[in-house]
């Protein structure tokens, strides 16, 4: 291949490999009239210089002179008449080696001349061109995202104005080392592992092509199918996650995510930093949205987040302490067992201050005033966190009755049951066992709640489909048979993945989605009831939610919150944190906690939900019509606008301690030149590259009118972020 | 259903277009629009969780007191503290109710008590053979939803303040250039009818989007961000969007040119006070009503965090106190305005909470309330319905913790504001379909 390469170029661009010396009779060496032939010469001194006639940049030529006329045959050698040239022009040893320079000289002829040293007038000469050196390809990567690619090849001999060529097109070079070139071009790749040939070719002169090298890349999903599972799973694609997911498929990105470990918030110290040294609020959002913007377990981090608006709790009552150790149980569980989960939401005690499990006492008469046990949470937790109001097919449908009545799914007895069977709980102590006095008036923020038996409740409590708590029953045993009794009720699979897809995927899952979910649910293959991984992998990969990887128009979708909305911008424009020393270290990051203070404005902020339903509640319909759309319950024609400002804020004066580069010089400024192709990139990072034509097509318009490259960037990123296409991922 | 997305949808393509029919999506125009001119507002303050009518207002006859405070124990409210009634003798108001008990003490405020979500009227025996029963009583999603729409399920799409937007519309505003609508704290069932939707508003922030790229671009950027909105590809999120969006882009111009150069009122609103801040926007509306061209208007504000199941004495006396001031300071607002007896404000909540306590001195969910009416149209200073009586067990007892069961139909209550409206008794009963299972449409409190 080598071979062939060089004599394709040999024949397009060599010049004759020896050329005639230039001769140059000096006769004698009176007065420098011009000898004729006439003349009775004295033996003339000739010199002929022979050689190849051209050099490409970092060999060597070997040229040889000739003297005639003389027994003194040495000669000096000079490169553009300088005695053993220089390194502009080349250098020359006594021997007439010449060492072509380093680059290309101006113009790209030097004369080499061979000086007679028995009569310096007696020269010969030769025309030298010098060349750029035959490049040399020894291997290459392709890595980018439909129709995108960027191309590196590695070999050596590239100079500047080298070009790589990809499958006959010439890629965009974006930098040239002598060792390494890069270039960008666009491709049509199947799915599947396609063998990509590179060549690179040097300009004039000498201009020459390497031999192939091939690249191999692997497209195991479309850009849109890796953006949109992205969107689905991350709290906002990057170009670089969207590149790893088209080269490790979908699931072989769940599968990784399913296998890192967990980012978890550090617990608030005893003594708090300074910016909650009296509210201790900022710290927790500050280590929220820290790991929220910046972990790598973004699918973990994803699922945990939904749960958080299932299992809603909140700082508007609950200490922060709690809140983060309550962060960190939805964290830990997000990939374990359901029934694992609410037990871990039932003991913990943020859950216990927030619905009053915590401290609450068997009914019994105290100070001669007769008290129930509180059914704050035995009501939420069927009600909200696992069940619903009404008896559930598998599919998430209610079931009806002879008069097409929905049925309730437990009675106002059931709830004080469950409320009854919940008594007896309160902090624990320190080391994290049972306090000696009921309530425990030392918080344990953090560790789960312990029970102390003489505040349960031990009478008999029928619960749902019957079962019976025996009477006599500690408060452990009547706990673990009522999450019992409720995670085995029938309702609990299609609920709670109706809620799931419902925050990850779509707020309108086809009843049959939901049901081929909830099956999972129900047994994931191993007689497993609850297993989240696979209920979670089963709503990722589901046919329904990967129906827009190839349809654009496939019905779906769900309204961005203002949260998630938000964290798309900032992880998508590249938004990095400012303070002056990063690390989980909230003193350092502290305008992280002042992030949700922007989303607040839209009435979200991060575990600040002003009651247990959530910021948004699932079951809302969009007004006028039948379309229940949870995320809507927030749109409004006053928080539309707030947006509209959020928006203009983002891409104008930026997040307060967070920098960005949107600029004529930033990434986007230098592409911004043609309009089309930034509007395309923005497509991709926020679009998954489904940008509507018509909707390209009037954002290119517009922005071809502006001539600052850097207000094109905001321009364009704004029309992007503001339309209900962007703001409605499907 | 179809139908009315359908409808709605083509009104949003219109308006997302800058249509200059003059077609609006919350009534269309009628040529046979009575003409009225006077104005009549009606304001809703939702008390969201649940508000425990129990120590809202309290018996303060001595026999009466004695059995509260017997059974409420931790909760009782101290005799001496309670803010009698002139004209009610036998009862006296939270202490932190100072300004409801001045203005019931004038004649501007009434109390319609132990009123409640009902199908028809409904007794202790009655609930416990479950007959003709709201839905899911004492769930607050679910009860919300019923005070909200005068239905028997929270499944009923439309509110009765939606429902009478869309009768009234046309015949009252003509020329409103806002829906008859507004809501200061979100959306809601309330809001919502067949035809109309409301208008949203962020307290203090009546005008439209900021932007910062300067006049020009800044006015094409709006231009190109509106032709966006006209773009359909058939996704219904995206078409609602579209139509939120676009009515959002319309409604903050006209609602911005319309409150540019209104005078700031004199009345001073409380501070740090979130209903406060609603309330004083729509006074601030009720002021340009003539420039938005409307004559009947209705308001939704609202106010959260009343599921008080634990420590309830501290988080329920917090919450009237910022109830108490900022009414009586909208009250002034609609003075100064010269409307005082052209507004009429009432309060909504969940359900009352029970009359027993629970064992984390709260109160768990429960039923019948005590609501505050007030306005000088209110025929104030008296207390309407039925008090019931506060016996665990007893007959306004749905169970043995004190949930009353309501004397009156939160759809009477509501029926009775409508009427004063302007809803005829021939519009009745399409606005609320089971008004006629009760003994009387209209309470008299107003």
């Amino acid at each position: 291949m080598r071979a062939s390469g060089f004599s394709r170029a040999c024949r397009r661009t060599f010049f004759p490999a020896v050329a005639f010396a230039v001769l140059t009779e000096i006769v004698g060496c009176s007065s420098g009239s011009n000898t004729t032939s006439t003349q009775n010469p004295p033996p003339a001194i000739t010199v002929a210089v022979t050689g190849s006639s051209s050099a490409r940049l970092g060999t060597t030529v070997q040229f040889t002179a000739t003297v005639t006329g003389s027994s003194n045959t040495a000669v000096t050698w000079q490169v553009n008449g300088v005695s053993g040239g220089a390194a502009a022009t080349g250098t020359i040893s006594s021997a007439g080696l010449y060492t072509a320079p380093a680059a290309i000289p101006n113009p790209n002829m030097v004369t080499i001349t061979a000086v007679s040293q028995a009569s310096v007038g007696a020269t010969g000469s030769l025309a030298e061109s010098i060349l750029n050196p035959v490049p040399t390809a020894s291997s290459a990567t392709v890595v980018g995202s439909g129709p995108s690619y960027t191309v590196t090849v590695t070999g050596a001999g590239f100079v500047s104005g080298a070009q790589v060529q990809v499958q006959g097109t010439t890629a965009t070079t974006t930098a040239v080392s002598p060792t390494q070139i890069t270039a960008t071009v666009n491709l049509t790749l199947g799915m599947g592992t396609t063998t990509v040939p590179l060549t690179v070719s040097n300009p004039d002169p000498g201009g020459t092509t390497s031999a192939a090298v091939n690249a191999g890349v692997t497209i195991t999903a479309t850009v849109a199918a890796a953006a949109r599972l992205l969107d689905q799973t991350t709290f906002g694609p990057t170009l670089t996650d969207i590149q790893h997911v088209e080269n490790v498929g979908l699931a072989g990105y769940l599968n990784e995510q399913f296998q890192m470990q967990p980012t978890t918030l550090a617990l608030i110290a005893a003594t708090p930093p300074t910016p909650c040294a009296t509210n201790l609020i900022p710290c927790l959002q500050s280590e929220w949205w820290q790991a929220t913007l910046t972990a790598p377990d973004q699918l973990r981090q994803r699922v945990a987040f939904a749960l958080a608006e299932m299992f809603v709790v909140s700082t508007n009552s609950v200490n922060s302490r709690a809140v983060v150790a309550f962060q960190n149980t939805l964290v830990n569980d997000a990939f374990g067992n359901f029934s694992t989960l609410m037990n871990d939401v039932t003991l913990s005690p943020a859950m216990g201050a927030y619905l009053n499990m915590l401290n609450s006492n068997k009914p019994g008469t105290v100070n001669g005033v007769v008290q129930i046990a509180n059914e704050n949470y035995a009501r939420e937790l069927m009600q909200l966190f696992s069940m619903g109001l009404y008896l559930l097919n598998p599919d998430g449908t209610p079931q009806l009755d002879g008069n097409n009545n929905m049925i309730p799914a437990y009675t106002q007895d059931q709830v004080q049951a469950f409320a009854r069977a919940y008594t007896g709980w309160t902090y624990a102590t320190a080391t994290g066992g049972s306090a000696t006095k009921f309530p425990n008036g030392t918080a344990n923020y953090t560790m789960p709640m312990a029970a102390v038996e003489s505040a349960h409740d031990t009478a008999a409590k029928t619960l749902l489909n019957g079962a019976i708590l025996p009477a006599g029953q500690t408060a452990e045993q009547d706990l673990a048979g009522a999450l019992q009794n409720i995670f085995n009720h029938p309702n609990v699979g299609p609920f709670v993945c109706k809620q799931l897809i419902q925050h990850l995927v779509a707020s309108n899952p086809s009843a049959a989605y939901v049901s081929r979910v909830s099956a999972v649910f129900a047994n994931n293959g191993n007689g497993v009831r609850g297993d989240m991984k696979a209920v979670i992998t089963g709503i990722l990969l589901d046919q329904e939610a990967r129906a827009g990887d190839t349809d654009v128009n496939a019905p779906g979708g769900h309204l961005r919150e203002p949260v998630l909305w938000l964290t798309d911008l900032m992880r998508g424009l590249g938004f990095t944190n400012n303070d002056v020393v990063a690390g989980n270290d909230v003193v350092a990051n502290a305008s992280y906690s002042t992030v949700g203070n922007y989303t607040s404005t839209l009435s979200q902020k991060p575990y600040a939900s002003g009651s247990v339903f959530n910021f948004f509640p699932p079951e809302y319909v969009i007004p006028g019509t039948a379309t229940n759309a949870p995320e809507f319950s927030l749109e409004n024609t006053a928080s539309a606008v707030l947006r509209l400002s959020l928006a203009n804020t983002v891409v104008y004066s930026g997040i307060s301690g967070f920098k960005v580069d949107l600029s004529a010089t930033s990434t986007l400024g230098t592409i911004a030149s043609n309009p089309g192709n930034l509007v395309d990139t923005l497509g991709m990072m926020f679009m998954h590259g489904q940008i509507p034509a018509d909707m390209r097509t009037s954002i290119v318009n517009h922005i071809s009118t502006l001539t600052d490259m850097g207000q094109r960037v905001r321009v364009a990123t704004y029309l992007v972020i503001t339309s209900s296409q962007y703001k409605i991922e499907h | 259903m179809r139908v009315n997305r359908r409808s709605f949808i083509r009104c949003a393509s219109l308006a997302a277009a800058g249509n200059a029919m003059g077609l609006r999506p919350f009534g269309a125009l009628n040529a046979l629009a009575q003409g009225a001119t006077d104005y009549k507002a009606l304001v809703c303050v939702f008390l969201y969780g649940g508000n425990d009518a129990n120590n809202t207002l309290v018996p303060y006859d001595t026999a009466g007191y004695g059995n509260y405070a017997t059974i409420r124990g931790p909760l009782a409210i101290a005799q001496n503290m309670l803010l009698p009634l002139t004209s009610a003798p036998n009862f006296a108001l939270n202490p932190n109710l100072p300004d409801i008990q001045t203005l019931f003490n004038n004649k501007n405020a009434a109390i319609v008590t132990n009123v409640g979500t009902l199908v028809e009227p409904t007794t202790r025996a009655q609930f416990l053979a479950n007959q003709s029963l709201p839905s899911n009583l004492f769930s607050h999603p679910d009860q919300q939803l019923e005070w909200q729409n005068a239905a028997q399920s929270g499944s009923t799409p439309t509110g009765w303040a939606g429902r009478i937007a869309d009768a009234l519309s046309t015949s009252y505003n003509p020329n409103g250039t806002v829906p008859m609508i507004t809501s200061v704290a979100g959306d809601t069932l309330f809001c919502n009818g067949q035809s109309s939707t409301p208008v949203s508003v962020s307290p203090g922030n009546l005008g439209g989007a900021s932007c910062s790229e300067g006049t020009t671009e800044c006015g094409a950027q709006l231009a190109t961000a509106q032709a966006l909105l006209t773009f359909d590809t058939g996704l219904t999120l995206v078409q609602a969007d579209d139509s939120i969006t676009s009515n959002a882009y319309r409604y903050a111009q006209i609602l911005t040119a319309a409150t540019k150069s209104v005078a700031k009122l004199q009345t001073v609103f409380p501070s740090n006070n979130g209903l406060a801040s609603q309330l004083a926007q729509i006074a601030q509306i009720i002021q340009v009503r003539a420039a938005l061209g409307v004559n009947r208007q209705i308001f939704f504000a609202g106010i959260g965090n009343f599921d008080t199941h634990s420590d309830q004495l501290t988080l329920q006396n917090a919450l009237l106190a910022q109830i108490s001031p900022a009414l009586a300071a909208f009250y002034a607002a609609t003075q100064e305005i010269g409307v005082a007896s052209n507004v009429t404000t009432f309060t909504m909540s969940d359900f009352s909470r029970t009359f027993q306590p629970n064992s984390n001195t709260g109160t768990d969910h429960a039923w019948g309330s005590h609501h505050i009416v007030l306005g000088g149209a209110v025929n104030g200073g008296q207390m309407y319905g039925t008090f019931p009586t506060l016996a665990l067990g007893g007959p306004d007892d749905s169970g043995s913790n004190g949930r009353w069961v309501p004397t009156t139909g939160s759809v009477q209550y509501a029926a009775t504001l409508a009427q004063w409206f302007g809803v005829t008794t021939a519009q009745l009963p399409t606005i609320f379909p089971n008004i006629g299972s009760f003994k009387t449409s209209n309470l008299g409190f107003v």
